[in-house]
């Protein structure tokens, strides 16, 4: 298991509420038996976003799965600071975020050939409009690494976070540290980036 | 009308063929308005490991008992 190395969590508040629920209702209890029902709950509603989070943020399988045992394993320790000021959705995701940023900024071993001058990519040819074709289902997931690993940190981040329909624009200025007009402003520029660079990976 | 000795299909089922192949492709295909749109699909296709939570059950075995929720401290209840 790897070691947690995550700066100290700081629940995010977002700017305008969405009902916080630690043990969201409408979830059926699987028999996962973690330890209470309570934590099988959040385990059942959030394990797929927050896998997908980071196995799209690592790039590998393998290194998701660890960051996300020790999402909720950490999540499990601190459940009791949690107070709810934020989504547990948006919580999970602060997590995740920290974590997956110190993995990689501790390997030094992914060599992503982004750039983050924004001019670049302002410039990028490439319709945003344009639809965003895929023949095979297979090459799905393999064509959209290439793409998100070829984008800036930013933008990569703002797109999976805007995946999620769960989470608000707030939500996702919160957990970026910047304005929801900040989060539209730049999600603009990440979509145009991402076609620009999809069309070119086929 | 002579075929190849390789082929043992007639034009016409070679034609159908070509046909069934083109509308697979089809059904195959996909098209996504805005990368969220494709990023969100993706994310429904994209399954946890069943080992995951196995591991994570045995993780929390080791760990002492967690605080107790603040609400629940505040009212005095049993954790």
């Amino acid at each position: 298991m790897s070691a947690l190395t995550m700066e100290e969590i700081v629940e995010p508040v977002a700017e305008s509420g969405s009902p916080a629920s630690v043990a969201p209702p409408d979830v059926p209890a699987a028999a996962l038996s973690l330890s209470s029902p309570q934590l099988d709950a959040i385990y059942q509603e959030h394990a797929r976003p927050i896998f997908y989070l980071a196995l799209r943020m690592l790039g590998d399988p393998t290194q998701a799965e660890d960051a996300t045992h020790d999402v909720f394993l950490r999540a499990y320790r601190k459940l009791g600071e949690f107070r709810g000021q934020s989504s547990l959705r948006t919580w999970l995701y602060r997590i995740t975020i920290n974590h997956c940023q110190n993995l990689l900024q501790t390997w030094h071993r992914r060599h992503i050939h982004g750039t983050d001058d924004d001019a670049l990519w302002e410039q990028a040819a490439g319709p945003a409009e344009t639809p965003l074709r895929i023949l095979e289902t297979r090459e799905l997931g393999q064509r959209i690494q290439k793409t998100l690993d070829a984008l800036p940190e930013e933008y990569r981040l703002l797109l999976l976070l805007v995946a999620d329909e769960k989470l608000s624009y707030e939500e996702i200025g919160t957990l970026t540290n910047q304005t929801s007009d900040a989060v539209r402003g730049k999600l603009h520029r990440a979509r145009k980036a991402f076609a620009s660079v999809f069309h070119q990976t086929a | 009308m002579n075929h190849p000795k390789s082929s043992k299909l007639t034009h016409t089922e070679q034609e159908q063929l070509a046909e069934l192949a083109a509308q697979t492709t089809q059904q195959t295909a996909l098209e996504f308005a805005t990368p969220e749109e494709m990023l969100r699909h993706d994310s429904h296709l994209t399954h946890v490991p069943p080992s995951l939570v196995e591991r994570l059950r045995a993780s929390i075995a080791r760990e002492p008992s967690p605080e107790r929720p603040w609400w629940s401290r505040f009212l005095g209840q049993p954790g």
